[in-house]
């Protein structure tokens, strides 16, 4: 018996059935994968007679949760809103001035920094343009 | 001890996959003459399958509701990746099954396979035929197209034509008096649910009828090729000194399922439309009907038939005499004889009935 002619038509056979199930599978895999979540790098305008002083407003931004927070005295800051522990949002408590996460008691100053609870990072600043009386993110 | 041998020991002590291979596979046994019409009811298995899996991933994105279905069948051919490749081969699929299927029952009435003891496995069949029909035509309504809308306005309102009943029996199918979202809902449930069910317990019947009772010996080739069975007792169709079913026929099975492979792969990549009229892709308008409405080939028939009759009544009646004629077929059709040579009459009918067919579904489609 010819053993390398028959090992060559094997991995022929080989190849073949896995370009067979590779024609089934490949089309298969894309139907059922998530519609693609190419995020618009849009920038957002944002009012700022909108927010109070020492308030926030949460908006969407690159498809997730992002905060502006108009700080005691004028200045301006912008976060994700995604908790760097393990993703929850942070709300904005206006009395106390700063962050805290719903889940696992995460705080975080109006700065972004963290005052106590399991977060290892800061929350991840966002960068923006002051426009008179209107904020650009991104 | 390879991995594969050892799976193979580990299951084989404990439920004796070997012994069940054995008598399923490689000990039993087909009749020697056993020719390629045989296969066909493993091609309808795997088609049906194929029907079954592009459904379920048809469900993934399809949305039964009057006001989105067209939207969300619309995506699913332009926006979701292979979209159109999971439908064309659900549609075209649907069609060639429904083909195979008459293929497979001529070759049972040539062979004359339904006759007895094999009447059961007749009936099952003839009742899941029913059922693919059923299933085709409710299938037919769910992309809320014109032709769906009005093809179901037609088909449900034939149903009128029974007497006492008839509009009462509209409405149930219907959902209410006009085809709308309540008929989409219940064609939806049937199309998904009712009828899937009752194929596979139909096809389980048909496969335990099949095995039970042993395959029947093809009539060409042999000196005697009447019935042989008695009717005292139960007894298998054995065949000794026949070809396995593993490895022989399954080769054979193999081979005819890739043959209507490919033919459907034909179809679905060169040319997927045509199967599809035109008004199958504008949606569903009920304030304007458009002209030339008619169901998919293999309802055709039963279309023209009613248009010939004087009143619909006796058209229904024409075809449920002829259903039920060929539903009763092994219990009317007693003669032994099973070569269709030596049938001359029961070949003259079956031809002639055959040719009325074609002939009424030619008709039906450039009348
Ligand atoms: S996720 Fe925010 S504290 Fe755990």
């Amino acid at each position: 018996m010819d053993t390398s002619r028959r090992n060559v038509l094997l991995a022929a056979l080989g190849a073949l059935m896995t370009a067979a199930a590779g024609s089934v599978f490949y089309p298969l895999f894309r139907y059922l994968a998530p519609a693609s979540t190419a995020v618009t790098k849009k920038k957002v305008t944002l009012q700022l007679k909108e927010i109070p002083e020492g308030g926030a407003k949460f908006f969407e931004f690159e498809g997730l949760a992002a905060v502006l927070v108009k700080q005691k005295g004028g200045g301006v800051a912008a976060f994700s809103a995604v908790c760097t522990h393990l993703g929850c949002i942070v709300q904005w408590q206006q009395g106390q001035n700063q962050f805290l996460c719903p889940c696992h008691g995460g705080q975080f100053s109006s700065e972004g920094a963290v005052l106590g609870g399991p977060p290892p990072k800061p929350l991840a600043k966002l960068p923006f343009t002051v426009n008179g009386d209107s904020v650009t993110i991104g | 001890m390879s991995i594969p041998e050892k799976i193979y020991r580990w299951l084989d002590v404990r439920i004796g996959v070997g012994e069940l291979a054995e008598k399923e596979l490689t000990g039993y046994h087909l009749p020697v003459t056993i020719n390629v019409w045989y296969s066909l009811g493993s091609v309808l298995l795997f088609s049906l399958a194929l029907q079954v899996v592009t459904g379920i991933l048809l469900l993934v994105y399809y949305v039964p509701d009057a006001d989105k279905a067209f939207a969300s069948v619309t995506a699913i051919m332009n926006d979701v990746p292979f979209g159109w490749l999971i439908r064309m081969c659900h549609a075209v699929g649907s069609n060639m099954m429904v083909a195979v299927l008459l293929l497979h029952m001529f070759s049972v009435l040539f062979m004359g396979s339904y006759k007895r003891p094999r009447e059961l496995s007749w009936l099952s069949g003839f009742i899941l035929l029913n059922m693919v029909m059923g299933i085709s035509l409710t299938g037919y309504l769910l992309p809320w197209s014109q032709l769906s809308f009005w093809a179901t306005t037609v088909a449900t309102n034939s149903a009128g034509a029974i007497p006492l009943i008839g509009d009462e029996l509209v409405q149930f199918l219907r959902g209410g008096r006009l085809v709308g979202p309540y008929t989409l809902g219940r064609f939806f449930a049937l199309h998904v649910a009712v009828i899937p069910l009752g194929i596979a317990l139909l096809v389980g019947v048909h496969l335990f009828l099949l095995k039970r009772i042993g395959i029947s010996a093809p009539p060409s080739g042999q000196k005697d090729s009447r019935v042989r069975w008695k009717g005292d007792s139960y007894r298998y169709e054995e065949h000794p000194g026949g070809i396995p079913f593993y490895p022989n026929y399954v080769v054979q099975d193999m081979s005819s399922i890739c043959f209507y492979l490919a033919l459907f792969l034909l179809v679905v990549f060169f040319d997927p439309y045509i199967f599809f009229p035109k008004d199958a892709f504008i949606p569903a308008n009920p304030f304007q009907t458009p002209a030339h409405i008619k169901p998919e080939w293999y309802f055709l028939p039963n279309y023209q038939t009613l248009k010939i009759f004087p009143s619909e009544f006796m058209g229904l009646m024409a075809q449920g005499l002829a259903m039920t004629f060929l539903a009763l077929l092994p219990f009317v059709d007693r003669n032994p004889e099973r070569h269709p040579l030596k049938r001359p009459l029961f070949l003259a009918c079956a031809i002639g009935g055959i040719l009325l067919w074609i002939g009424l579904m030619i008709w039906g489609h450039y009348s």
